[in-house]
């Protein structure tokens, strides 16, 4: 009856005036009922015959974006900015556009006008506030959101916003009392929301708080027991984590993120077997999803089970041949089991897949060098550096190879390597192997003095690595400080006695003698 | 090409058989020319016309263990006394899947004079072992004149009695020197306490029962399970009574704290204060550099002199190891063999005990990566005065080639010349045909046994033939040796040092004990002099402290020494 009186409207309209504004009008009327896609229509047919109206230009703008059709939006709005630079409101909905683009630089841009003009503006400072915190600039985020109390208080993520953004500039008690402010709100998902932006900002006191003031009629529901888990589990209570869980993945309200989450609470608690029990149910649950077999892979690894990895690793590769993660686990688990030819094979695949991934050059590039590939190594670990020239890891791994070739004679390698060493630490000062690795270069060359200032910064910044250690208590001793040198040995020895044996003989972290 | 022959007026036949005639002719020269050009073959392998036909059984099964792969001990002794270097090979053992189809035995190969050898170990009651075999040690331990044999092995070792017939005798029972329930791998005479009479260091490898198999695997494929799998063992320390029976003496040496993988050894006075000390190659686990105390006993100082662990802090897998002057300083410097990518070792000695790695310096780094290492020693193969070296390598996983396109399982033995200076040349192209041949070697010992004065080599494989090595070429310089006798000191003189002055240099040697890998050398004294033909003055510094001048020793031939009863100084015609 509705439908059939509009249309009459309609023809009505149309009959009076075949003019632009009489399709603007109806277009508007149409998006007032709910119509779009007619309304969207008409105004089309407005812009049409008049392009350069920005009124017309600024509603159809607005409609796209209603229709989720952010980039022809984007575009109509630009036009109209431009026909009428002094339309905030249209300069707003663009803002606004461009924020849900991820364009936040331009977004910025176009809400600094605006508060240039206007600077009282509400919306936009509250725009810009999302926009801000969203691009990391948290000082103007908090500056932004926290000058619009109201409009803030409207909006359960605005609020998210300005907690995270105070959490961000370490200003906790500011960040609680706007948690507080959300949990307020009175609302599952406003609280389950300010829940996880204590957990994200590592607050985890905060985040259990939140999730225990939600009303017991909620409490138990399994989506608000899984991020209480979460929660827990990041806050390294994994016993807590592992117990809540276990009755959600006994109820039939059981997910695969349940059994992952149970999965790495079981690896931190070092139950490897348990572990791999939930991954596999997690797979069986969503076989499709690589990612429950990307994080067994990993903590098979961790736990040094290599050949139960590998056998998973195979698996999941054979599942996945167009997964760049999974192959580079795959390769991982190759080399660590000495399968070096077959890892070359893995890795060089992950990078076919993935060619901007720096871990499967660099994991090549070991691999090759351990297969005895050593021109083919060479070559890859240039192409790394060029392709990857600010990552320090592809030039301390090169550095590695070619203090091994000038072990073996390679009289240039010496200074290439220390050059590459150099190279490292200049971009990035606090690699410790880049350090200890110079050290020892500087101590096998006779530059005790020089080792020493690496090695004792390689110590700090390795405090649970045996080899830095190692080579700081050479260098003690070479300048006659027995004490010190003794002290590090002892270190070097504690530590070394805890690190994990090669080749174990149970059957599962099986090393063969290669 | 013109020959200056008018073909046209030769028919095609005999253009043809001019040509044969022409092509052979010249080849013949140029034959000819070569074989005088090129220098003889180093060494030739002389294994078949020796008629050493032993092999080595390593009792290989699918259960893998470790020890399948690390037998095959060698010595050179002189067991009857004729002058003449005998052999005797250790046999390996069968394992719970691992069985022989032929009957198990070691060989003693009896050197007949004539370049052949006869095996005699069972006349001589040395054929069985009951117990998995590994190496051997060969001394005089009661100084009656005769060679001894302590043979090492798992789950026991034995010693050996010569009782002066051609015939030994089981005596490890009641010498107490059984290493019950130890995997025991390299041996070494050496009197410790100086008191004239041998006493035995025993190296032991690992926890080990073949009821505990471990599981690894390469591509799914069964292999050899890591070192690391296998939990050290301390050393065995026997002190000698001089009653034929030994005390262990282990504990109240310190030994019983220096758990690890033990393998190599060598006894040698390291900081040349008279007394033996030793070195031990172990395999993962820190090399140990025990000092003398002289009070029975001795500190561990591998760390401080920097050849216990590598750069990196990382325990290379230390299988042989010797000890020579290479650099021609009278320090005793150290050649160790290791695993591929670690390469072989070179430590030099100086007077500090501070040893320098001269590994990369001295090419053996490049000239081993890829080596997996056991036998060394060194040895003067050209007589110029300079300590070369041999090496026997092969690798322990069968499939490493499937894993590696670098290294490889059956892997060539090595000869470095020595330039004098600790510097090393790969001799493979000049050293014979065995020497670019690829073995999956272990063992090795060196000895003069053909007394022609220079040194020969015999080495054993896994699973396969031993390789009988005889030197073509130390006999084209100067060189002069010494068989020496103690009076008071042990009667091999085990732990003199010898100084030769000659043709302006000094060289010095010493009576080690042990050496290489689960080996046992010729105990005579061999020292290349070069070009020197002239009278050569000599001291020996004896076991037991008695230093002795001689002056005037002929060169190009063997001085056989007895120990004076004190200090002299004396011209020997």
């Amino acid at each position: 009856m509705l439908f059939a009186g509009l249309m009459f409207w309609h023809q009505g309209l149309l009959g009076q005036a075949d003019s632009a504004q009489a399709h603007a009008d109806l277009g508007i009327q149409l998006a007032q009922s709910g119509d779009l896609t007619s309304a969207e229509n008409e105004l089309r047919q407005a812009v049409k015959i008049e392009p350069n109206n920005p009124e017309f230009l600024s509603t159809l703008g607005t409609l796209l974006a209603m229709d989720k059709k952010l980039d022809e939006s984007t575009a109509v709005f630009r036009k109209a900015v431009h026909l009428a630079p002094a339309d905030f409101t249209s300069r707003r909905y663009l803002a606004a556009n461009l924020w849900q683009l991820h364009s936040y630089g331009e977004a910025k841009h176009e809400l600094e006008t605006i508060l240039r003009e206007h600077p009282d503006d509400a919306h936009s400072r509250l725009l810009l506030g999302m926009v801000s915190e969203n691009s990391g600039d948290y000082a103007t985020a908090a500056k932004m959101l926290s000058s619009v109390p109201d409009e803030v208080a409207k909006q359960p993520e605005s609020l998210a916003a300005l907690a995270l953004s105070y959490y961000r500039l370490h200003e906790r008690t500011n960040a609680r009392t706007t948690l507080q402010r959300l949990s307020s709100l009175n609302t599952l998902k406003a609280t389950l929301l300010g829940g996880e932006i204590a957990d994200q900002a590592g607050d985890y006191e905060e985040a259990e708080q939140l999730l225990n003031s939600i009303s017991s009629s909620e409490a138990n529901a399994p989506d608000v027991q899984f991020r209480r888990a979460t929660v827990q589990y990041h806050a390294g209570h994994f016993a807590q984590c592992q117990a809540t869980l276990q009755p959600l993945v006994s109820s039939p309200a059981a997910t695969p993120q349940m059994y992952n989450r149970l999965g790495w609470c079981y690896h931190r608690l070092n139950k490897p077997k348990e572990a791999t029990e939930s991954f596999e149910h997690a797979i069986a649950l969503t076989p499709a999803d690589e990612s429950n077999y990307v994080d067994l892979i990993k903590v098979l690894e961790a736990h040094n089970f290599l050949r139960v990895a590998l056998d998973a690793a195979n698996r999941a590769a054979a599942l996945f041949p167009k997964s760049a993660a999974v192959f580079n686990l795959k390769g991982s688990v190759e080399s660590r089991l000495l399968q070096f030819t077959d890892a070359v094979a893995s890795y060089r695949h992950a990078l076919q897949l993935d060619r901007t991934n720096a871990n499967s050059i660099l994991g090549l590039a070991r691999a090759q060098a351990s297969a005895g590939q050593t021109s083919d190594a060479t070559s890859t670990f240039h192409t790394a550096i060029q392709r990857f020239p600010k990552d320090a890891r592809i030039k301390v791994a090169y550095a590695e190879i070619l203090l091994k070739q000038m072990e073996t004679g390679d009289s240039d390698a010496k200074s290439r390597a220390e050059q590459l060493l150099r190279s490292a630490i200049a971009i990035d000062a606090l690699n410790g192997e880049a350090l200890y690795q110079l050290g020892n270069v500087e101590l096998n060359d006779g530059r005790s003095e020089e080792a020493l200032r690496h090695l004792e910064q390689a110590v700090k910044l390795l405090p649970q690595s045996s080899q830095p250690h190692f080579a700081l208590a050479r260098a003690y001793r070479r300048l006659k400080r027995s004490n010190d040198a003794e002290r590090e040995m002892d270190l070097y020895n504690k530590l070394k006695a805890s690190e994990p044996q090669r080749a174990e003989s149970s059957g599962a972290g099986d090393d063969a003698r290669n | 090409m013109t020959l200056g022959i008018d073909s046209h007026r030769m028919s095609s036949s005999r253009i043809l058989l001019f040509l044969l005639l022409l092509i052979g002719i010249s080849g013949e020269i140029l034959q000819h020319r070569l074989l005088a050009a090129s220098p003889k073959e180093i060494f030739t392998d002389i294994t078949q016309e020796a008629e050493i036909t032993w092999q080595q059984f390593g009792g290989e099964s699918p259960d893998r263990f470790l020890i399948e792969t690390m037998g095959g001990g060698v010595a050179f002794v002189d067991f009857d006394n004729d002058g003449m270097l005998d052999i005797f090979f250790v046999n390996g053992g069968e394992t719970p899947r691992g069985k022989s189809p032929l009957p198990l035995s070691n060989a003693l190969y009896r050197n007949l004079g004539n370049g052949k050898f006869e095996n005699v170990a069972a006349k001589a009651g040395l054929d069985k072992l009951n117990f998995y075999g590994m190496g051997v040690a060969a001394a005089d331990f009661d100084n009656d004149g005769y060679q001894d044999l302590y043979v090492t092995g798992y789950p026991a070792s034995a010693l050996y009695h010569n009782n002066r017939n051609g015939t030994f005798t089981n005596v490890t029972d009641k010498a107490g020197v059984k290493n019950a329930g130890k995997w025991a791998a390299g041996a070494a005479w050496f009197d410790y306490d100086r008191d004239g009479l041998l006493d035995l260091i025993v190296t032991n490898y690992a926890q080990f029962s073949f009821d505990d198999p471990k599981k690894c695997e390469v591509n799914g494929v069964r292999a050899y399970c890591a070192q690391t799998a296998y939990t050290g063992l301390p050393l065995t320390l026997y002190h000698n009574n001089g009653d034929g029976t030994f005390t262990d003496v282990s504990t109240r040496a310190g030994f019983d704290k220096l758990i690890g993988r033990g393998l190599g050894v060598v006894a040698i006075d390291v900081n040349d204060d008279g007394w033996p000390d030793l070195f031990i190659a172990r395999d993962a686990s820190p090399n140990l550099l025990l000092i003398n105390k002289h009070d029975g006993t001795f500190e561990d100082v591998a760390l401080e002199a920097e050849v216990a662990y590598d750069q990196n802090g990382a325990a290379k897998a230390g299988m042989g190891v010797d000890a020579g002057d290479v650099n021609g300083d009278g320090i005793p410097d150290f050649v160790l063999t290791n695993f591929n990518d670690q390469y072989h070792s070179l430590f030099l000695g100086s007077k500090s005990l501070a040893f320098s790695d001269h590994t990369s310096a001295s090419h053996l780094a490049s000239l081993t990566r890829l080596f997996v290492g056991w036998g060394a020693k060194f040895l003067d193969y050209d007589n110029d005065g300079n300590l070369d070296v041999m090496l026997v390598n092969g690798h322990i996983n069968q499939v490493i080639e499937s894993m590696r396109v670098d290294v490889k399982y059956k892997e060539p033995a090595l000869l470095l010349r020595n330039n004098g200076a600790g510097v090393f040349d790969d001799m493979r192209e000049l050293a014979g045909p065995a020497f670019r041949r690829s073995y999956v070697g272990r063992s090795l010992a060196i000895g003069d046994f053909d007394n022609d004065g220079d040194a020969d080599a015999v080495f054993t494989t896994l699973n396969g033939p031993a390789v009988l090595l005889r030197n073509n070429v130390g006999q084209d310089s100067s060189w002069i040796g010494f068989s020496l006798q103690g009076t008071t000191s042990n009667r091999d003189a085990i732990g003199a040092k010898i100084t030769v002055t000659s043709f302006g240099r000094t060289l010095t040697r010493w009576i080690a004990g042990g050496g290489s890998y689960l080996a046992s050398h010729d105990r005579r004294v061999l020292v290349g002099l070069g070009p020197s033909a002239k009278p050569i003055n000599v001291d020996i510094r004896w076991p037991g402290g008695i230093v002795q001048h001689l002056s005037g020793l002929q060169p190009r031939q063997y001085h056989r020494l007895v120990e004076p009863a004190s200090p002299v100084s004396s011209k020997k015609p």
